[in-house]
């Protein structure tokens, strides 16, 4: 049968290096804190065009906000005028 | 995108475990109330555990854990009795307080029925459902909803889905799947098979937002055509904090529910109140519900109507879509809060206060803030749409109401024509 379904879902092998990346590179201790974020918090990995952005809640201390790893370089921004 | 750790706390729902002790701060439908007219005593799942939830004949309803303490055997197949449920086995009797209150074979007078108490949860009937509380006493009060107290025509359509019940309440705060799913894709579905879908579902989103409030998550969105001024943004509809959404449009109320049967089979309901403006009172001694298809002859999801799209799409995600390989955008952001929202509750279960949601004061009746003009499509019309391309299809009272929005829209415009002229 097509649509049936048992048991936990198998891990998808295409994307096994994005899941390693994520358990690399999400951050670990909050930057208000310093509290870990792996127990007592959640971070939740997400893409924004060409960024990697990880939304973070420490639940030592409340603080919720995103982290975006930049690389070495950083770019910025030339308003018109 | 998160760890398999995160991902395994999030989905857990059995006791002793983070998420599961805040789900059982909740109160939970586990019967339709004709269920126990047409036999006293049923076999419960709850959040991975069984139960016997019986009413007795003077209508005191109780649910204890379903092996009996004597010696195991199923309390499912008890003897309803006066005051309580007696177990087939040996006929030890259990109250509604989980109390033994008799031991035939054992000595009169002996501490012993005092060490076998049963672990009674609470019960209550509240719109045609029985609802249970399995957690640690005293049990919060039962929230009295407005769908499941207000006045209208009732019906409840369900459907148990073999998947975990995190990934059906993800989709509650993803506005975006509405133009795919129930728009394109219905489209798609249109042309194979004959129909034509309806257009409101198709229009594109302009934007999203998300706000947390006292009962969970309010979902709002701007769609193409529309403002902030609009009902889908001004007042949006919620997420109810863990496992309803409430949702509603052109005289309908409904609140979708997502019970935890197990960690990978989710009762899916849909309890349905239409109750449109110029809505006369049609009595219902017994509230309908009928199963709502969600595979065909051959295995394939049933995907011609707007909740069997949605479950087509929860369950293939897997039993518990593996949260280490998805690929979330921006769009995805309310996803992310929904898990800050549940991760923050295990915290604040484990530091012993009430979770967000639990109410512990007396009340009539909790309102909920929902759009009553769904997606600018009109009132009767998008009432219409719901029943012809929803689960109300599927039930038994379909005729009667499509009547029903037929002739309160035909009242009111009787009415409004008298006050014109």
């Amino acid at each position: 049968m097509i649509g049936r379904t048992a048991g936990p879902a198998m891990v998808d092998r295409r994307f096994a290096a994005d899941a390693e990346a994520h358990r690399r590179d999400a951050p670990r201790f909050c930057p208000r804190c310093g509290g870990g974020l792996g127990g007592a918090g959640i971070v939740t990995e997400f893409w924004e065009a060409d960024d990697r952005r990880f939304y973070c809640w420490c639940g030592g201390c409340g603080w919720a906000g995103e982290v975006t790893p930049s690389g070495p370089g950083v770019v910025g921004h030339e308003p018109e005028h | 995108m998160l760890t398999a750790e995160q991902n395994d706390e999030l989905t857990q729902v059995e006791a002793g475990t983070p998420m599961g002790e805040v789900l059982r701060r909740y109160w939970y439908p586990v019967a339709f109330t004709r269920e126990l007219n047409e036999f006293p005593v049923k076999r419960v799942e709850l959040l991975g555990e069984f139960f016997a939830l019986w009413r007795s004949p003077s209508g005191r309803l109780g649910i204890v854990p379903e092996a009996c303490p004597h010696r195991k055997a199923s309390l499912a197949y008890g003897v309803v009795e006066a005051d309580g449920i007696r177990c087939p086995y040996h006929g030890w009797v259990f109250d509604a307080d989980g109390e033994c209150t008799e031991q035939p074979a054992e000595r009169e007078n002996t501490a012993f029925q005092n060490r076998v108490k049963a672990q009674a949860g609470k019960v209550e009937e509240m719109g045609g459902l029985i609802w249970a509380y399995i957690g640690p006493m005293p049990a919060p009060e039962l929230p009295r909803f407005d769908t499941y107290v207000m006045e209208g025509f009732r019906d409840i359509g369900w459907a148990d889905l073999p998947c975990n019940y995190v990934q059906i309440m993800e989709n509650a705060v993803d506005p975006h799947h509405v133009e795919f799913l129930h728009g394109r894709y219905f489209e798609f579905v249109g042309r194979h098979e004959g129909f034509t879908a309806p257009a409101s579902f198709g229009k594109e989103h302009v934007k999203i937002g998300f706000t947390p409030f006292e009962w969970g998550i309010i979902k709002r969105r701007v769609l193409k055509g529309a403002s902030e001024e609009n009902d889908d943004w001004k007042v949006g509809h919620p997420l109810v904090f863990p496992y309803n959404m409430r949702v509603g449009g052109g005289g309908i109320h409904q609140m979708q529910i997502r019970v935890p049967i197990n960690r990978t089979t989710t009762r899916f309901i849909l309890y349905t109140v239409h109750s449109p403006d110029g809505y006369e009172h049609v009595e219902q001694p017994v509230i309908p519900d009928y199963e709502i298809p969600v595979y065909d002859k051959d295995g394939r999801h049933v995907t011609n109507y707007v909740e069997g799209q949605d479950i087509m799409a929860w369950v293939t995600q897997g039993a518990i879509t593996d949260r280490t390989t998805e690929h979330l955008g921006r769009s995805d952001i309310g996803i992310a809060m929904l898990r800050k929202m549940f991760r923050e509750q295990m915290d604040v279960v484990a530091d012993g206060g009430d979770p967000l949601g639990t109410i512990r004061e007396p009340h009539e009746r909790i309102d909920l803030p929902c759009e009553k003009d769904k997606f600018h499509a009109g009132g009767a019309q998008f009432a219409l749409d719901f029943c012809d391309m929803g689960s109300t299809r599927f039930s038994p009272m379909l005729d009667t109401i499509k009547k029903i929005h037929i002739s309160a829209a035909d009242k009111i415009a009787v009415e409004k024509a008298a006050a014109d002229s």
